[in-house]
């Protein structure tokens, strides 16, 4: 016990009472996030169908078969993978670029900048429902107000209801519109801990914008960079919630997290007017998402973890 | 004794609610979206809450597709006690191998349905209905409310008449008459495609045209004699993809389910192709709309066409570990009621399974004609194998502009191929 100073548990319950008050986080967290996931992993390997009295049975790995090996759904089932894949690598740079530009605008402190930083923001706390409902209403291709400006010019599309790959840029361009927001505050928070002095040593030894940027300020961001592309790639892989709200989940195209949710809560195997509740099929197939983010998330870890090593020194 | 006297005015101010309403039972309703079916349910609860004072029903309401998955999220929660659910539909036939039981039947067998066997109210209904529609190995769990077509198009006489276009009895005569309206600058045919389900619905009027006995083509595809490639299946998919691109009206693929009998109504298009549910949607958003409604003729012979198919559609089921059971079953005996039926049909635009009811509406008159011809649907009946691809479906939302094909045979043979590949993963 250091002099001068009184604990007031004692040595021992000094020992002990950072695990105790780390205790009910702990808990919260394990009943909350770690024990669902665990129960998840376990039901992946079981016929469960989530209704209350229904036996569950041990059927081992025969999800994981069906999901990636049996008939037609390996071809299905692959073609949903690299829709998500696809769509996680446009809104990622799209989105990174977008927020970048935006959070440099603003940081160049122009009249009105904190009303624009306000627009910009809010899609991020419209949530996803109002965003869908929002662009669906203004792509209603009976006469909603894009439409009417298409019009304009005698052109006439579809939209959301459109063929596949359209609706799917679409909703990859509501994703962006809708998390910009927060990509953009990320930036500016960054774009704060660059120095004003280094920017001005740079333009003094006769760097123009562009160099002052590239060289000096694009560098000290990469911290800023880095969560962002993170952030992004981790919940692009997981997005559902625009799909859901702009297309549902059994109509078009698909990505791996909204097929989890329909092939536990309705799917009947591919079936689009069948229902059957599989949700240790669902489970499985959220298992396979998870390895999948899991496997993104680290090896984009630690890649931009050592460009930042690099850069930052 | 200031703060005592606080206290006492707190916790008498927190309870008085609770006091209010104790003894009060809380009837919880789940239904899906249905505009008529949600205000007749409305309306009715007023009537019961009236003769029964002391139980209050609360409703909830979610759209079709989230009926299901709500039903079990529900149930597992014990917090529901009546629920609309669709017509006990897909059952496991004996060469349907490796198939998923239906969610009604796994509900049933968790014993999460009330058996409803032997109540009195049961009585008002068609004996086929409740055999058919609500009942498992000899006992009923559900009371269906209702039949509803869904191989049919609404049209619209006036500008039939106006135009000069008669009731199309065969596919030649469908086309011509669409293209008629086309040129005359009126679109021809709205449907809901935003949520592809309804140009699915719109397709099985030509199923059905083309294999009437839709049972003995669900087995026909399952044992390998009838295939989605063969030269009728081929015609079928060629006239699916003349409905989806040429005849439904450009843009439709964004216009929402519940949005379309609106454009109907308004003569904003000259049919629409919607299941006779939303007969009621069309009557309310205009009164003056004077509507017909005929079997989608997918054959060349007018003989093919004069069968209508569709589906039981409302039925009513119980938890069984509801708290409230006296209360949920006074409620289904006044549903039952026939005079209580009977507005419900007419509010609802049901094909009645009460044999004193009848459909005395526009609708009702319609479709009369056909009724003697009554089948259920292909979808009533198909149960997908499981390891079948995407496109094992006779959809006619595979082809552009809602979805990726156009081409008929190129999604014939992808409609087979999936189908065999989940053939050959069951054997």
């Amino acid at each position: 016990m250091k002099q001068g100073y009184s604990y007031r548990f004692g040595s021992r319950g000094a020992r002990s009472a950072p695990y105790l008050l780390l205790a009910p986080g702990l808990l919260l967290y394990l009943v909350i996030a770690l024990g669902p996931s665990v129960a998840t992993a376990a039901y992946s390997f079981t016929d469960a169908s989530g209704i209350l009295g229904s036996p569950i049975k041990w059927i081992g790995l025969d999800n994981y078969k069906e999901f990636l090996l049996m008939g037609a759904n390996v071809r299905d089932n692959l073609q949903v993978t690299e829709n998500t894949f696809l769509f996680c690598i446009l809104v990622t740079v799209v989105q990174t670029v977008f927020g970048l530009a935006a959070a440099i605008l603003l940081d160049m402190r122009m009249r009105l900048s904190n009303f624009f930083r306000t627009v910009y923001f809010m899609p991020t706390i419209l949530g996803f429902t109002i965003v869908g409902l929002v662009w669906s209403l203004f792509l209603y291709p009976m006469g909603g107000p894009m439409q009417r400006l298409l019009g304009l010019l005698g052109l006439q599309s579809e939209f959301l209801g459109g063929a596949s790959m359209r609706v799917f840029y679409w909703i990859v361009w509501i994703q962006i519109w809708a998390n910009m927001g927060v990509t953009m505050i990320i930036f500016m928070g960054g774009l704060q801990t660059v120095p004003a002095e280094l920017r001005e040593a740079a333009r003094i030894d006769g760097a123009g914008s562009w160099q002052v940027f590239r060289h000096v300020t694009f560098p000290l961001l990469t911290p800023s960079l880095n969560t962002n592309i993170l952030l992004e790639i981790i919940g692009s892989l997981q997005a559902w919630q625009l799909f859901l709200v702009v297309k549902g989940p059994t109509n078009g195209i698909n990505v791996l997290s909204i097929w989890v949710y329909a092939l536990a809560f309705g799917r009947q195997s591919n079936n689009p007017t069948g229902i059957a509740m599989r949700q240790g099929y669902g489970a499985a197939a959220s298992m396979v998402l998870f390895v999948i983010v899991l496997v993104v998330g680290m090896i984009t870890q630690r890649v931009l973890a050592r460009r930042e090593g690099r850069i930052l020194g | 004794m200031r703060k005592r006297w606080v206290f006492v005015a707190l916790v008498a101010f927190l309870a008085l609610p609770v006091l209010a309403f104790a003894g009060d039972v809380t009837l919880e309703l789940l239904i899906h979206q249905n505009a008529p079916l949600v205000d007749y349910i409305d309306a009715f609860n007023k009537k019961f809450e009236a003769k029964y004072p002391g139980i209050k029903v609360n409703v909830s309401v979610v759209k079709a597709d989230e009926l299901a998955m709500s039903t079990q999220t529900r149930l597992t929660a014990n917090d529901v006690d009546i629920i609309d659910m669709f017509g006990f539909a897909q059952g496991i036939q004996p060469y349907m191998k490796g198939a998923d039981k239906p969610n009604w039947q796994a509900l049933i067998e968790a014993g999460l349905l009330m058996d409803l066997t032997g109540q009195s109210f049961l009585k008002n209904f068609d004996a086929p209905t409740i055999k058919d529609a609500g009942s498992f190995n000899g006992k009923v769990y559900e009371v269906n409310t209702g039949r509803y077509a869904f191989t049919g198009v609404f049209y619209n006489k006036d500008l039939f008449a106006k135009y000069k276009v008669k009731v199309p009895t065969t596919w030649k005569d469908f086309v011509a008459a669409c293209e008629t309206f086309k040129k005359a600058g009126v679109p021809a045919i709205a449907c809901g495609g935003k949520d592809g389900w309804p140009v699915l619905v719109a397709g099985y009027g030509i199923i059905l045209s083309m294999y009437p006995d839709q049972a003995a083509l669900v087995k026909g595809l399952w044992q390998g004699a009838i295939k989605w490639n063969d030269a009728k299946s081929l015609q079928m998919w060629q006239r699916m993809q003349v409905l989806a691109r040429d005849l439904i009206e450009p843009g439709a693929s964004g216009v929402a389910f519940d949005a379309a009998p609106g454009r109907f109504a308004s003569g904003a298009t000259a049919m629409l192709c919607a299941g006779s549910w939303d007969a009621p949607a069309i009557a309310t958003a205009n009164p003056k709309c004077n509507f017909g409604y005929f079997p989608l003729p997918g054959s060349d012979k007018a003989a093919d066409n004069k069968y209508i198919a569709g589906k039981y559609d409302v039925g009513w089921v119980v938890n069984a570990k509801t708290e409230n059971k006296d209360a949920a079953l006074k409620w289904l005996a006044l549903f039952s009621d026939p005079a209580n039926y009977q507005a419900y049909v007419t509010a609802v635009g049901v094909i009645p399974t009460q044999p004193t009811a009848k459909l005395d509406t526009t609708l009702g008159r319609e479709i009369a004609p056909y009724l003697a011809n009554f089948r259920l649907g292909y979808e009533l009946l198909w149960v997908q194998p499981k390891g079948a691809g995407q496109w094992a479906q006779p959809n006619a939302a595979f082809f552009k502009p809602y979805n990726q094909f156009d081409d008929a045979k190129k999604l014939a043979d992808q409609a087979q191929a999936d189908l065999d590949a989940g053939l050959k993963a069951v054997k």
